[in-house]
């Protein structure tokens, strides 16, 4: 039940001169503080969320 | 919640909008929701209980003993319900059966002349809200051949825990197990989801989108402003008006009326002074505006309206929109106000849901679509076909929530709808990918106020191909407000002259713009071939890591990242 990907329009930028990193990829920075609320425990999607809360499952196992 | 650990047997589960003016009950089949009418073709019930020479009447039938029997009806009780008289307010019941104080004013009840002869009886709101849920029960069980036991109910989104108990209490009462108590604005949003998923015949989750719902009833309105990320809903604000709602419109209608009748017959009584009158009068006036969101005129015609006098008047749609107006602009201001408390702005709204039966009139729709800018989906029946009947979008919510835990345990259901299961962390700022010459663009992949583990996947076409950067980064929205000169058409090409607003103010023109904040972390995709794709895979995982995949489309190996989790 994947989502469909979202296709961007942009123009992604080349790599600088000298841009390097281990794997090549460079971690900066953390999310910023989220907020808490309640989500409404109503329909098929919260369903399959309760579901891999309940069953500590992530998105790709809950697929298989 | 799991079916599979549970040995209830199939019950037949139906879905109940309880308004102060009008219930309505809905089943699904074959996954579609569809109200149910009662004996007399009713799909809309006035929520009303009348007592006739000891003969209990509900529904139509019941509201029409407003003019005649006045004192036995009991009508706009829902909110009385788990309340004490003192926090009730009575106005509603102002031509019905008066509220009274019972249990030492700890509750509210109604004294009629129930029985044909002897005493009167007064009865609490929970007997009346039994009574009436009772006859909605028999009324679904006898249009399904089977018993109906278990129900949804939608309750509004500032009910209290006494009045979920009062309400689950009479419910039991009448023979309906309260499977799950769920809020008005979600219902219907979640009625709404399911026809566009059945419509678009897809299978996914619908897109990510800001809603307003507004349910616009006949005694209140509630305005909620709902994140829907992935199908999941979140509540970002509530307003309520418990004053402003359909018979504000009616109300209109009977001042008008009545200063007609008078200028008519100059030396008759005035109909709004006497209550049999007055009652005639607000019936009508109610048939009149509902007929005026379909037609382009509708007609009083009421017999013996005062003193002997019979009266009817022709009135038209521009009439009442003009006598609606300022009630109308409070509509509008309740919705704007609901955005305001969400702390967002009317361009971050991308769909406007109206629900409650005054989203019926074709004026209010379009109120709606120029308070939002054009972007903004306002989803009415004059504003889009394919809108549901917004008279039944709460109750058909309802109905499929509860094929969907009809199975359930209780204590499955109670325990999914636990805080430890639905309070979330929410992302607090969009991500995306930063762009452009200094990375200050900004492109959305994940919306603020998504509750986490989110997970969501973006492309991006590269028509150079070559090494490229992705910066992941968090957004920001600005609201950029420019004054736009009036461009001077005049002795120009002469082509496009048909915008004819000439007058010389410039117009502000309001745009939602996406600016990057905090980068979290860059990744180098290699060799991408020219016109190739690069595809960006998302993983917010619940302790708030961020897991990163991002690869050539098509290609092989592909660059993949941690984030270590926010600290609290
Ligand atoms: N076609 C229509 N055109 C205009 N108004 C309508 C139409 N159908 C219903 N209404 C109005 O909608 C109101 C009832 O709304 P709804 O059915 O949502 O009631 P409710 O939730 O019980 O209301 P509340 O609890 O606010 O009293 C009434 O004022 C009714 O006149
Ligand atoms: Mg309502």
């Amino acid at each position: 039940m994947a989502a469909a990907a979202i296709q961007l329009k942009t123009a992604l930028p080349s790599l600088p001169d000298g841009w390097s990193a281990e794997k090549d990829f460079k971690p900066m920075g953390s999310l910023s503080q989220p907020t808490s609320r309640a989500i409404e425990p109503v329909g098929p999607h919260f369903l399959a969320h309760a579901r891999r809360k309940r069953h500590k499952r992530t998105f790709s196992e809950d697929e298989r | 919640m799991n079916a599979e650990d549970g040995d209830q047997a199939s019950r037949t589960a139906i879905g109940i909008s309880f308004g102060n003016s009008y219930s309505s009950i809905a089943y699904t089949v074959d996954e579609k929701a569809e109200v149910i009418a009662n004996e007399e073709g009713d799909r809309q019930i006035p929520s009303i209980l009348s007592y006739v020479s000891g003969e209990e009447f509900q529904g139509t039938q019941a509201k029409a003993q407003i003019i005649r029997n006045p004192r036995n009806t009991i009508a706009y009780f829902r909110d009385f319900l788990g309340k004490s008289f003192k926090e009730i307010d009575p106005t509603p019941c102002h031509a019905s059966a008066h509220p009274v104080e019972i249990d030492g004013g700890k509750s509210v009840g109604f004294t009629v002349q129930e029985t044909e002869e002897g005493e009167k009886s007064t009865l609490s709101v929970s007997e009346v809200t039994t009574r009436h849920l009772r006859r909605l029960r028999q009324s679904a069980s006898d249009y399904l051949g089977k018993d109906v036991v278990a129900t949804v109910i939608t309750i509004p989104s500032d009910f209290s825990d006494s009045q979920k108990s009062a309400l689950t209490a009479a419910a039991k009462a009448a023979g309906l197990d309260v499977l799950q108590f769920i809020p008005e604005p979600i219902s219907s949003l979640l009625a709404h989801d399911a026809k566009q998923q059945l419509s678009e015949s897809s299978s996914g989750a619908p897109k990510d989108k800001t809603v307003v719902v507004a349910d616009l009833g006949g005694t209140r309105s509630d305005i909620s402003v709902v994140a829907s990320r992935g199908g999941i809903y979140s509540t970002l604000a509530t307003v309520h008006d418990y004053e402003l709602g359909g018979s504000s419109l009616d109300q209109v209608l009977i001042e008008y009326a009545a200063k007609e009748f008078m200028k008519k017959n100059k030396n008759a009584t005035d109909p709004k002074s006497n209550a049999r009158s007055l009652a005639k009068l607000t019936i009508e006036a109610e048939n009149v505006k509902k007929a005026l969101s379909i037609g382009q005129t509708a007609a009083f015609s009421i017999e013996s309206l005062s003193d002997g006098i019979d009266f009817s008047l022709t009135v038209n749609r521009t009439r009442f929109e003009l006598l609606a107006n300022k009630v109308v602009a409070s509509f509008g201001r309740l919705i704007q106000s609901a955005v305001q408390k969400a702390g967002l702005d009317v361009l971050d709204i991308d769909t406007v849901l109206l629900a409650g039966g005054s989203s019926h009139i074709p004026k209010l729709s379009s109120s709606m679509q120029s308070i939002f800018p054009e972007s903004t989906a306002v989803v009415a029946p004059a504003a889009s076909a394919s809108a549901v009947n917004p008279s039944e979008l709460v109750s058909r919510g309802a109905a499929i929530q509860a094929s969907l835990i009809s199975e359930f345990e209780h204590s499955d259901i109670e325990g999914s709808t636990e805080a430890v299961v639905t309070v979330t962390p929410h992302l607090q700022k969009a991500l995306g990918l930063a762009s452009g010459k200094d990375g200050e663009q900004f492109s959305l992949i994940i919306n603020a106020d998504t509750p986490v583990p989110v997970r969501r996947t973006a492309q991006v076409s590269v028509a150079d191909g070559g090494d490229v950067l992705l910066r992941i980064a968090e957004g920001e929205r600005e609201i950029k407000v420019t004054k736009e000169e009036k461009p001077q058409t005049n002795g120009a090409k002469g082509e496009d002259d048909s915008d004819d607003d000439s007058d010389d103010e410039p117009e502000e023109v309001r745009e939602k713009v996406w600016k990057a904040g905090k980068v979290l972390a860059e990744a180098g995709i290699k060799g991408v071939k020219k016109g190739g794709k690069v595809e960006i895979q998302i993983n917010v995982n619940t302790d708030l890591s961020v897991t990163v995949v991002a690869r050539e489309v098509g290609g092989k190996g592909g660059v993949r990242g941690e984030l270590e989790a926010t600290k609290a």
